[in-house]
């Protein structure tokens, strides 16, 4: 008995010296937080049933939104980056008057109500416009268009590439770019063989949040193309027109189509940059 | 061979000024100073990684002033060797050839060669990140040489060394100048350089 008071004493001092107030405070702060995050998903998955979830995977209209959504996406994606690189580069390793302002003009899409963006971005394809008018001309009408979906989806979203590869490339050492310049390297070259292959990790990052960040993007895309449809649009639609029964398997579909995309470039970027 | 007339160059509150130098094919100059004396910045003007304020870089009686640095016939040997993380020490030591483009069997007998005269063989399937110092400076003294410079740049090459491997490093130099390449070894420390320099500069006063 007298053993067992002893041990349970040595018990508590431990938890008390391990566990303090600070650490359960944080720990119970934490918790919550991620329970805020984890718990609407779950409830979204455990109210959507599998028959209802099958019957949307089936659905061309969800099929068609979804292919959409990843291809305007990936492919804008990839555009901004031939011109977003270049940039990211300009604004790691260069110091001229203006920088402070350029980097917040390159952050303006990050702080603009995703609403306003749309309306903006509308007014500079609408057939008022010089591109709008130009497209017209060739029997093309800008707004509704997948090119108006990717145009919106990558002014959201390109922010988050630029200072990823911009962060990518502030790491690599000056030394290893003067070093290949004196071996006999042009610029391009270095920026191609030397640069680029060091920041490679933080460019995929900044590619995958751009992609991500893209697809998942509503307020600006609806203004400019209600269709066709991307997936976050016709979540909406269905919300709308007929209730949350009905946008919920959409939405559940999309999540887990989300998270399987993110893990296989994810994958994908750890193998490349192993290489 | 190298002759600098004059170099001016400003940076913040840095201010070079009025240095010039000549050296002969096959000198090997020490070029000494105390830490922050700009004995760096001398090199980097040299091999163009800095911008000139006045004077001028002359190079086997090529003006390169306005020259950028690939297009120099320097090679610079960086004090943290500089070598390229992502690719293996032959890729590193072929690098300058390939952008040379010279053919593959070309290349490959232009590295064993080199890495055979440095004794360095056994590494090269090795990454940069698991060389000891003494082979990282080997290996970034191949890809320089690799390059076939006609002046050599030496920043603090033995500094980073532990005594015995000094000594080697200090005999390979050795053999390096041998080869009628013109040297200028920067150093805070005279007597690195007592056994190697045919000739000797402080920042300031030239000897």
């Amino acid at each position: 008995m007298v053993f067992f008071i002893f041990a349970l004493k040595r018990k508590m001092m431990f938890l008390r010296h391990n566990y303090t107030a600070t650490r359960l405070v944080f720990l119970f702060l934490s918790g919550m937080l991620l329970l805020f995050i984890v718990a609407p998903l779950l409830g979204l998955f455990f109210s959507t049933s599998l028959p209802a979830l099958f019957e949307t995977i089936k659905d061309t209209q969800v099929q068609g939104s979804i292919a959409l959504t990843l291809g305007v996406s990936a492919l804008f994606t990839l555009l901004a980056g031939l011109f977003a690189l270049p940039l990211a580069y300009i604004m790691a390793r260069k110091e001229f008057p203006g920088k402070a302002f350029i980097q917040g003009l390159i952050d303006i899409p990050i702080v603009l109500p995703h609403s306003a963006a749309g309306i903006a971005l509308l007014g500079f394809i609408s057939r008022d416009s010089a591109l709008g008018r130009l497209a017209d001309i060739m029997g093309l009408n800008l707004v509704g268009s997948p090119f108006a979906i990717g145009v919106a989806m990558a002014f959201v979203s390109v922010p988050f590439l630029i200072n990823a590869a911009r962060d990518g490339f502030e790491a690599v050492p000056q030394r290893l770019e003067q070093a290949a310049r004196s071996l006999g390297a042009s610029p391009f070259r270095v920026f191609r063989q030397i640069s680029l292959p060091l920041a490679k990790p933080s460019v995929i990052t900044g590619l995958v949040l751009m992609f991500a960040r893209g697809m998942s993007e509503f307020g600006a895309v609806v203004i400019v193309a209600y269709h066709p449809m991307t997936t976050p649009v016709l979540i909406f639609d269905r919300f709308n027109s007929f209730g949350l029964d009905y946008a919920r398997p959409v939405a559940v579909l999309f999540i887990i189509i989300c998270i399987l995309v993110f893990m296989a470039l994810r994958l994908l970027g750890r193998k490349k940059s192993k290489l | 061979m190298l002759s600098c007339r004059d170099l001016e160059y400003k940076a913040g509150s840095f201010h070079l000024k009025g240095f010039s130098l000549e050296l002969k094919q096959g000198d090997y100059c020490a070029l000494l100073g105390p830490s922050g004396s700009g004995k760096t910045v001398i090199l980097e003007l040299i091999a163009g990684l800095r911008p000139l304020k006045k004077g001028a870089v002359i190079i086997d009686g090529t003006d390169c002033t306005l020259l950028p640095p690939q297009h120099r016939p320097v090679g610079i040997l960086f004090q943290d060797y500089a070598l390229f993380p992502h690719m293996s020490v032959y890729k590193n030591i072929a690098w300058p050839l390939e952008i040379r483009k010279m053919k593959t069997n070309e290349i490959k007998a232009a590295v064993v060669s080199l890495t055979s005269d440095l004794d360095i063989e056994r590494l090269m399937d090795r990454m940069p990140g698991s060389l000891s110092g003494g082979e990282k400076q080997r290996v970034a003294l191949a890809r320089t040489l690799a390059a076939h410079p006609k002046v050599l740049l030496l920043d603090e090459p033995l500094s980073a060394l532990d005594a015995p491997l000094r000594e080697q490093s200090a005999l390979l130099l050795k053999k390096v100048s041998q080869t009628g390449i013109t040297i200028l070894h920067v150093t805070h420390d005279q007597t690195e350089v007592s056994s190697l320099a045919n000739r000797q500069i402080n920042i300031g006063s030239i000897t």
